[in-house]
């Protein structure tokens, strides 16, 4: 479903060159819930985002559902990405000004929709991430587990088949952080999403069906798959 | 497309950055207007006043009365034998010689000015009917050293209230009639043609006006006394002479509001920019969930440039209010065709405000390109890591 093919994304600063992801290669099946972790700088987010088509590979290739994410640009990037991934980021993912509501119905407007089918979707999602109450609250008047929970309805709203979420719990408690992530494998279980978490936190990785393990850019080994 | 209320929000949530930004667009949009409004005044008193059916013989190659000389001899012959020219119910044409010329006067609030006094036969009041009204008063007799001062020179000259007595050169002139016009006789003195040309030491009038019969071709008749033999003259119906008197002061003023439009406008675009970039930058983050979640840099440009626009409009309608209250706010201004002053009020029209509102809209639109521009063309990644 995800393919990464001999992936390389140098970063240059100045004259100095950063190689963040090193002729990585990885295939990752459709509907399964993926934990990515390694350390600080390992390239998490930056694999996130070509999976996510919101960067390029330098060589090699990303293909999604056999879509060569890589080759698309300009308007059928935007189309593509519309249609198929979900964000989810660590802090601020609602825009300031709209209600949950809103925030929700956001990427529902880049699709035929009506306003009114629009609305219906976004009040089922929120449903679904038990936000149903909190419908016309702002994002400052949501604690930071909900704005999660809400930035997970946007992100299912429009039903693409991928969840791209990076350190979705990261700033988040203990009990917050259970329900995004028990949320997000209900998703897969349920809606049988396919999820790519990147997360620091081992207990929050163990919630994942696998977990591949980044470092300087190359695959280190999933401690399971070796046992 | 992002929804509005996106817009408009984003706008109230800033609402300090706006509203100096809306009070920048407004005072420039204001100053524009005021002079746009002064200038409609101008026009509207010159143009609107001036009627159709009245022709004015001036000496061929004149532009204005006060540089026109005519002969009285050949005024008499061009209005005893001119058969456009209207009969009153006596059979006597109804046209007259007119004197015109300025005089520096003393302001009733000190300083000098000067002020239009025109001498005009017994039948010029016929000729020129309900434009001129005495309201207080009479009118002067013929052949008397009476005057009428029109009301607008009335308080602010001296020697020009009903009773007052005006010197001229030597000659006491008694004021018993205050009149009212709405075009530029409104603003000067009127006495009896031979008495002001004897007061001043002139022998001859400066033009002859004549009551046109109907259908009369002004024109034709203008083509056939340019070149006449015993009483050649610059014919115009009275409309395009008054109209021909203001081009000068109207160019002037259109300069001066450009030049203002320019200068102001450009400060307030720099205003515009300013927020809008201020803006754009307190929302790269945000700006990097729309590119993520699928907008395209068109929809992230447009609201952008939707919301300046609004900043904008806000600007023009702040400026319309503030430009409002001039509306109708007497000022004197200089002819300078004649060098006289004439009073007349600022006009604040439906056409100024729209100018006004344009105005601001192109001031949002300038300031808002380049930084929905850059808004646009910003990279998702490079716009999400920054918080
Ligand atoms: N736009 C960029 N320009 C230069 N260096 C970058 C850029 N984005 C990320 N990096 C660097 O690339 C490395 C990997 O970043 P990232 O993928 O965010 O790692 P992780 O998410 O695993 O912490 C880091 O050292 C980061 O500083
Ligand atoms: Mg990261």
């Amino acid at each position: 479903m995800i393919r990464l093919e001999n992936v390389t994304r140098v970063y240059r600063r100045g004259g100095e060159k950063l190689t963040v992801l090193d002729g990585l290669s990885l295939d990752m099946e459709g509907g399964k819930f993926y934990a990515l972790m390694g350390p600080s700088g390992s390239g998490k987010t930056t694999m996130l985002n070509l999976v996510g088509g919101l960067d390029r590979p330098d060589s090699g290739h990303v293909a999604v559902a056999g879509e060569d994410v890589g080759a698309l640009e300009g308007a059928a990037l935007s189309q593509w990405r519309a249609d198929n991934v979900g964000f989810v980021f660590q802090g601020f993912n609602l825009i300031p000004v709209l209600t949950a509501l809103e925030n929700v119905m956001l990427p529902l407007s880049l699709t035929p929709l009506s306003r009114a089918e629009r609305r219906k979707h976004a009040e089922f999602a929120l449903e679904l991430v038990g936000m149903s109450d909190r419908l016309s609250h702002r994002p400052q008047q949501l604690s930071g587990g909900q704005e999660q929970r809400v930035a997970i309805a946007r992100a299912i709203a429009t039903d693409p088949g991928i969840i791209l979420a990076d350190e979705p719990t990261g700033d988040l408690d203990r009990d917050s952080a259970d329900q995004v992530l028990g949320l997000l494998e209900r998703l897969n279980k349920e809606f049988q999403k396919t999820i790519l978490m990147v997360t620091h936190d081992p207990a929050a990785a163990e919630r994942a069906q696998r977990i591949v393990n980044l470092d300087k850019g190359r695959l280190a080994d999933d401690p399971r798959e070796g046992a | 497309m992002l929804p509005f209320s996106y817009t408009l929000r984003s706008l109230f949530v800033r609402r300090s950055s706006t509203l100096l930004t809306v009070f920048g667009i407004g005072a420039t949009v204001a100053v524009v207007s005021g002079v746009l409004a002064l200038r409609q005044g101008f026009t509207t008193m010159f143009s609107d006043s001036g009627r159709d059916d009245i022709a004015v013989f001036l000496r061929p190659g004149s532009t204005n009365e006060g540089d026109s000389r005519f002969r009285r001899q050949l005024g008499d012959q061009l209005m005893k034998s001119l058969p456009e020219i209207a009969k009153d119910a006596e059979g006597r044409p109804l046209a007259g010689m007119e004197c015109y010329l300025a005089i520096l006067r003393e302001k009733t609030s000190g300083g000098k000015t000067n002020v239009a006094i025109r001498g005009i036969q017994p039948r010029g009041f016929a000729v020129h009917g309900k434009a001129v009204r005495v309201v207080e008063g009479e009118r002067f007799k013929p052949g008397s050293d009476e005057i009428i001062v029109a009301k607008k020179l009335a308080a602010r000259i001296r020697d020009c209230r009903l009773g007052d007595v005006l010197v001229l050169n030597t000659t006491p002139l008694k004021v018993v009639g205050i009149f009212e016009s709405d075009g530029p006789y409104g603003s000067e003195i009127w006495g009896d043609l031979d008495r002001v040309l004897a007061a001043l030491n002139i022998d001859n009038p400066n033009r002859v006006v004549a009551k046109m019969r109907s259908g009369t071709d002004v024109p034709a008749l203008a083509k056939r006394l340019k070149k006449h033999k015993v009483y050649p003259a610059r014919v115009l119906t009275e409309r395009a002479y008054l109209q021909s008197q203001t081009a000068g002061l109207s160019v002037t003023l259109l300069v001066l509001g450009v030049m203002l439009a320019v200068i102001m406008g450009l400060a307030a675009v720099f205003t515009a920019t300013n927020t809008m970039l201020a803006a754009i930058s307190s929302r790269t983050h945000e700006i990097g969930i729309l590119l993520a979640t699928g907008f395209r840099p068109v929809p992230v440009f447009l609201s952008f440039l939707f919301e300046a626009l609004l900043l904008g409009l806000l600007g023009g309608a702040v400026g319309c209010l503030m430009a409002l209250p001039l509306n109708g706010l007497e000022t004197g201004a200089m002819n300078f065709n004649t060098f006289t002053e004439a009073a007349f009020a600022f006009r604040v029209t439906p056409g100024v405000l729209t100018t006004a509102v344009l105005f601001a809209l192109v001031l949002g639109l300038v300031g808002g390109a380049f930084p929905a521009w850059r808004a646009a063309r910003m990279r998702p990644v490079e716009a999400l890591r920054r918080a």
